[in-house]
């Protein structure tokens, strides 16, 4: 819940920032903060009569070392999102509007930041900056891996084509301190994937992930596909790794209670827009968005009595059917007449770092705040320090 | 079956234009003839003129009307044995790809013994058993050029129905308690229509082949018209040499634009099944206008400008009830 | 201790095993592996009842729905259907169909794409004996009961026009056509949303207590087994190694797998969640002799390298497959009767 976890971002009228945060000019010392900052992002799949919006505006800055968890589920546009933001994502995607902007130092000078509008950039550009400085851990190792080398091969060729300077002899040996690092024998250099059992397979591609010590590391569902006891053990390797490296990371998933545990500050998605952005604890224990609740209660408990819960009722939406006003509004146990024909806008709440995307919160309305949606945190308690907090 | 699109290749417009066009041929040309193919009272040898447009044959024929009227029999019996051929493919195919173990075995021994056997040495023989006036039945013709023909489609759906065979609707099929041979027919073999309009594209494809050179060598009646016939008497009367192309050219070109119409539609089958082959919807035209590349290069998402606000729905949204 | 018998076990299992053979390429030789996936499995389904099987992949769990569905032939072991055994080598009847359901994993998948809603609701009924007339009252009756609703919306529709929590209804919907007596899900939640998931738990909790069917729900998600289960059993490497009435050994669990998985779930509500070891796990690593988990197991001891334990009873209807039990009092009960839903046979050696 600390204030240095995120930036705020005054969307709407509603709130004023402070002062120093609007305007383009920022010293490069304070955007030094921040090493991602996305702003007006917008992702289509095809263009002109069949367009749909998968991505809408979105507006999000990470800063160092931290932690950002992105929630959806499918149809939110999280994975579109990452993707579009590395200029990863294939045909028909297209990027229709904002920027991406990476800032980085370079290897030579150490205090010298460099930033770069990865929207507007160039191949050669791209390729300075991709896996050097920001990297991606896909869900399914399976099909990252080229099947027909072996591990150690792919070490050597990550190695090889951005630290052409480093020996044959050197790079087996960070080959070897990576795999280390994850937790692995360095035997696993010699084998293929399809030899090795899921989980080893995705500490390898964050081994690979780290190789080059990014800035940056980005996971789309890493451990989806996995059994529980794993997901735990990669999920306490990254926390080793973290505090080790420094790197930021965003993850991506659905599985909001993971999420909880781990990251530093959430967003949640919802039909290709950020409906709500909070510090974790915060999100858990006081979510504000009718859609955040309806998901933090998707989750049924291990422990506690067994009640009935219901889920949030309807489907994911269609994005090339999207309602006029709020997209969440078929959905929302809330809902009012004004939600039906106006889309609100994320906007800051008051006297608190988070925002969210929903008229209940908004100043002039009438209708008084539901219950589920005003909980305070309780400052004296706070469970989940747990994984974060460990030297 | 998913809503089927008029497609917007231009390939697969252009061959169905032509496939509709020799089909419409098939239909009306007999009547559209002006003169009986078969009538020997005209001039011979004509070149091509007002009153006979591809002018005439050695024996006094108009060639234009032979090619009208030849058209029926070429394209009844080349869509007749594609036809057979594809259903005794999809029976055998299917059958031997669902049921695996000893039918398997047969049935694929069965189509490789006759894929292996050349297909026309095989036509020539059984034809020459024919009794002669069933030669002149285009539908026995037919019929024997599909037992030529629907080797190549069995094994091609044979391992197409080995791949759906784990699939889980299948295994829901069987869980309900569905009839082996329902689940081959009804559940399975729809969902290889593309494959099949594919695999009978090829087999109309080959079936003409075969029924030109079988006519061209002259094993079938003489009786019937159809290009082969025409090429047969064309090289009979030694055309080629004495420069008389209105009178093999045409036949050529008719077999040869027929083959093409059905390459092209073949191509758009290929989309159809393959999304990612598929222009993303865009004409070139469209992407320069919109500053689109024209590849998009893996690793490199193409940015439009300028930004495009979003469509939104003007139906009125519904609560969904509690 | 024992609860008197309710009423007789619409559908059982006794000690089914399941072992494929795979070849391993050797330096000369192809050798000769056996991969025990479900070993020595007994269960009783009752009607009204949901029985939760708790397991990762590798556990034998799917292996053990199409056993008990018949698509999968047991090596050894037999089936009980509402008293009668049936012979395991016998073939599946459609009789058998007409009694036992099994709804599959992915909704994308188990429903044909090529054919209306319609026709997949329409062939279980025509196949089970419905007349060709109320056919279609039938199956639209069984979209209701699914609640999708009104279902003249669903009925002519294709399946990919539906989202994947509709799909996984007009799965069930089209397993309820035959009304069954039990019906088997085989991770029937894990391909779906989040949101969505409670949904269909609530449906199978709600079919089970108002149609009185016996329900099977194989999950590797403990929290949602905890959710509507009846009776929970945890799977590992093909065998039963916790069982328990209700969710007791959620709240109390006694087998360090069981323990392991438990502590693994993320749970942000609970500050006590333990700190796994980091070293890689060989998860690949099941011992073929002793206990199967031995070699992940923190609380290992030389017995349990040598010697499979049997199944210890730890509390009311709640057995350990542990020989961390062996000292407690009622130890290694004898072997007790099939129709009486007491555990506590000690394997034979």
């Amino acid at each position: 819940m600390s204030a240095d976890t995120f930036d705020i971002q005054a969307v709407s009228p509603m709130k004023e920032g402070p002062a120093e945060r609007k305007g383009n000019a920022v010293a490069n010392v304070e955007r030094s903060e921040f090493v991602l900052e996305v702003n007006n992002f917008s992702v289509d799949y095809g263009v002109g009569e069949n367009m749909v919006r998968a991505v809408n505006d979105v507006t999000l800055h990470l800063r160092r070392s931290k932690v950002l968890g992105v929630a959806g589920e499918s149809g939110s546009g999280k994975s579109t999102l990452v993707y579009a933001m590395t200029r990863l994502l294939r045909a028909p995607g297209v990027i229709s509007g904002g920027s991406v902007t990476l800032n980085f130092t370079s290897r030579d000078d150490e205090k010298e930041f460099t930033t770069l509008n990865l929207v507007t950039a160039s191949e050669k550009e791209l390729r300075k900056i991709r896996w050097s400085h920001v990297s991606i851990v896909l869900q399914s190792a399976l099909s990252a891996l080229n099947p027909v080398l072996r591990v150690g091969r792919e070490f050597d060729e990550v190695l090889k084509t951005h630290r052409p300077d480093m020996s044959k002899a050197q790079r087996r040996a960070r080959a070897v301190e990576l795999l280390t690092m994850v937790g692995l024998n360095d035997d696993r250099l010699a084998r293929y994937p399809h030899e090795l059992s899921g989980g080893q397979r995705q500490r390898i591609m964050i081994a690979l992930a780290l190789a080059l010590d990014p800035d940056l590391v980005i996971m789309d569902e890493p451990t989806t596909a996995l059994d529980v006891v794993t997901q735990r053990e990669i999920i306490s390797e990254l926390h080793d790794l973290r505090s080790r490296f420094g790197f930021a990371l965003i993850f991506i998933t659905h599985d909001l209670s993971l999420l909880v545990e781990l990251a530093d500050e959430i967003v949640v998605m919802y039909a290709g827009e950020i409906v709500e952005r909070a510090g974790a604890s915060e999100l858990y224990e006081a979510p504000r968005h009718p859609y955040t609740l309806g998901l933090l209660n998707s989750f049924p408990p291990l422990h506690g009595p067994r009640r009935e819960l219901s889920g949030i009722p309807g489907s994911p939406p269609d994005l090339s059917d999207l309602p006029a006003g709020c997209n969440f509004y078929p959905r929302c146990p809330f809902a009012m007449s004004r939600c039906e024909n106006e889309a609100p806008a994320l906007t800051a709440i008051e006297n608190s770092d988070r925002s969210v995307a929903c008229w209940l919160h908004s100043s002039d309305s009438s209708v008084p705040v539901p219950v589920e949606l005003s909980r305070t945190v309780n400052p004296a308690r706070n469970p989940v320090t747990t994984l974060k907090e460990r030297p | 079956m998913k809503v089927l699109r008029l497609p917007k290749s231009p390939k697969v417009l252009l061959g169905l234009g032509i496939l509709g066009f020799f089909i419409l041929m098939t239909i009306i040309g007999p009547w559209l003839a002006p003169y009986n193919p078969s009538a020997t009272n005209f001039a011979a040898n004509l070149t091509p003129s007002a009153h006979h447009w591809l002018g005439t044959t050695s024996l006094g024929q108009d060639i234009y009307s032979q090619l009208l009227v030849g058209a029926r029999a070429t394209m009844v019996v080349a869509l007749l044995a594609g036809l057979v051929a594809t259903i005794l493919s999809v029976t055998i195919g299917v059958a031997a790809g669902y049921l695996g173990g000893l039918s398997d075995d047969g049935l694929s021994l069965l189509s490789n013994v006759f894929l292996a056997i050349p297909g026309l040495p095989l036509l020539i023989v059984i034809d020459s058993y024919l009794p002669v006036n069933s030669r002149s039945n285009t539908f026995v013709i037919g019929l024997i050029i599909s037992l030529t023909g629907w080797a190549w489609g069995a094994r091609v759906l044979r391992a197409q129905t080995m791949s759906l065979r784990n699939r889980d609707f299948v295994e829901a099929a069987r869980i309900i308690g569905e009839k082996r041979h329902r689940i081959m027919f009804s559940e399975i073999a729809p969902n290889l229509l593309p494959v099949l309009a594919s695999s009978f594209l090829f087999t109309v494809l080959y079936a003409i082949g075969a029924y030109v050179t079988l006519a061209y060598i002259g094993l079938t009646s003489t009786a019937v018209w159809n290009w082969g016939t025409m090429l047969y008497w064309a090289q009979a009367n030694n055309a080629p040499l004495s420069n008389e192309w209105y009178w093999f050219v045409p036949p050529g070109i008719c077999i040869a634009l027929v083959g093409t119409g059905l390459a092209l539609v073949n191509f758009g089958i290929d989309e159809f099944i393959n999304p990612r082959l598929r222009a993303g919807g865009l004409t070139s035209r469209q992407r320069r206008k919109l500053g689109l590349p024209r590849r998009v290069r893996l690793g490199l998402t193409p940015v439009l400008r300028p930004a495009k606000a979003p469509r939104v729905s003007t139906a009125p949204a519904k609560l969904v009830s509690q | 201790m024992s609860e008197a018998v309710l009423s007789p076990a619409q559908l059982s299992a006794r000690h089914l095993t399941r072992h494929f053979t795979t070849r391993v390429p050797g330096r000369f030789l192809t050798a000769k592996r056996v991969v025990r996936a479900v070993d020595d499995v007994s269960l009783d389904l009752f009607e009204g009842r949901v029985t939760a099987v708790v397991g990762e992949s590798g556990s034998g769990k799917s292996v053990l729905a199409r056993m008990l569905a018949r698509i999968v032939t047991p090596t050894s072991g037999e089936l009980v259907l509402e008293g009668s055994p049936i012979p395991v080598r016998s073939k599946r009847t459609l009789d058998y169909a007409a009694k036992v359901q099994l709804v599959l994993q992915d909704p994308y998948a188990s429903i044909n794409p090529v054919h209306r809603i319609r026709h997949s609701l329409e062939r279980p009924l025509l196949i089970h004996g419905a007349n060709k007339g109320e056919v279609e009252t039938l199956a639209k009756a069984a979209l209701s009961r699914v609640s999708l609703d009104p279902p003249e919306r669903f009925v002519d529709r294709y399946p990919h026009e539906l989202s994947g929590g509709q799909l996984q209804r007009v799965s069930i919907a089209r397993a309820l056509c035959v009304k069954p007596d039990v019906l088997l899900a085989d991770e029937p939640i894990s391909m779906l949303d989040v949101s969505v998931r409670l949904g269909i738990l609530n449906l199978l909790r709600g079919l089970c207590d108002d149609e009185r069917l016996a329900i099977l729900y194989i999950t590797h998600d403990i929290a949602s087994a905890r959710y509507i289960a009846d009776e929970t059993i945890v799977m590992y490497a093909g065998q039963i190694v916790e069982r328990s009435r209700g969710t007791a050994l959620v709240d109390e669990p006694t087998h360090p797998y069981t323990q392991l998985l438990i502590s693994s779930v993320p749970d942000p509500s609970d500050p006590t969640s333990q700190d796994p070891q980091k070293r890689e796990h060989a998860t690949f690593e099941v011992a073929n002799v002793g206990c199967r988990f031995a070699p992940r197991c923190p609380f290992a001891m030389d017995v349990c390298r040598t010697d499979d334990p049997p199944d210890f009873i730890v509390g009311e209807d709640h057995t350990s497959h542990c020989w961390l039990h062996a000292s407690e009092p009622e130890a290694a009960v004898e072997v007790a009767p099939p129709k009486r839903r007491r555990e506590g046979e000690p394997t034979k050696a």
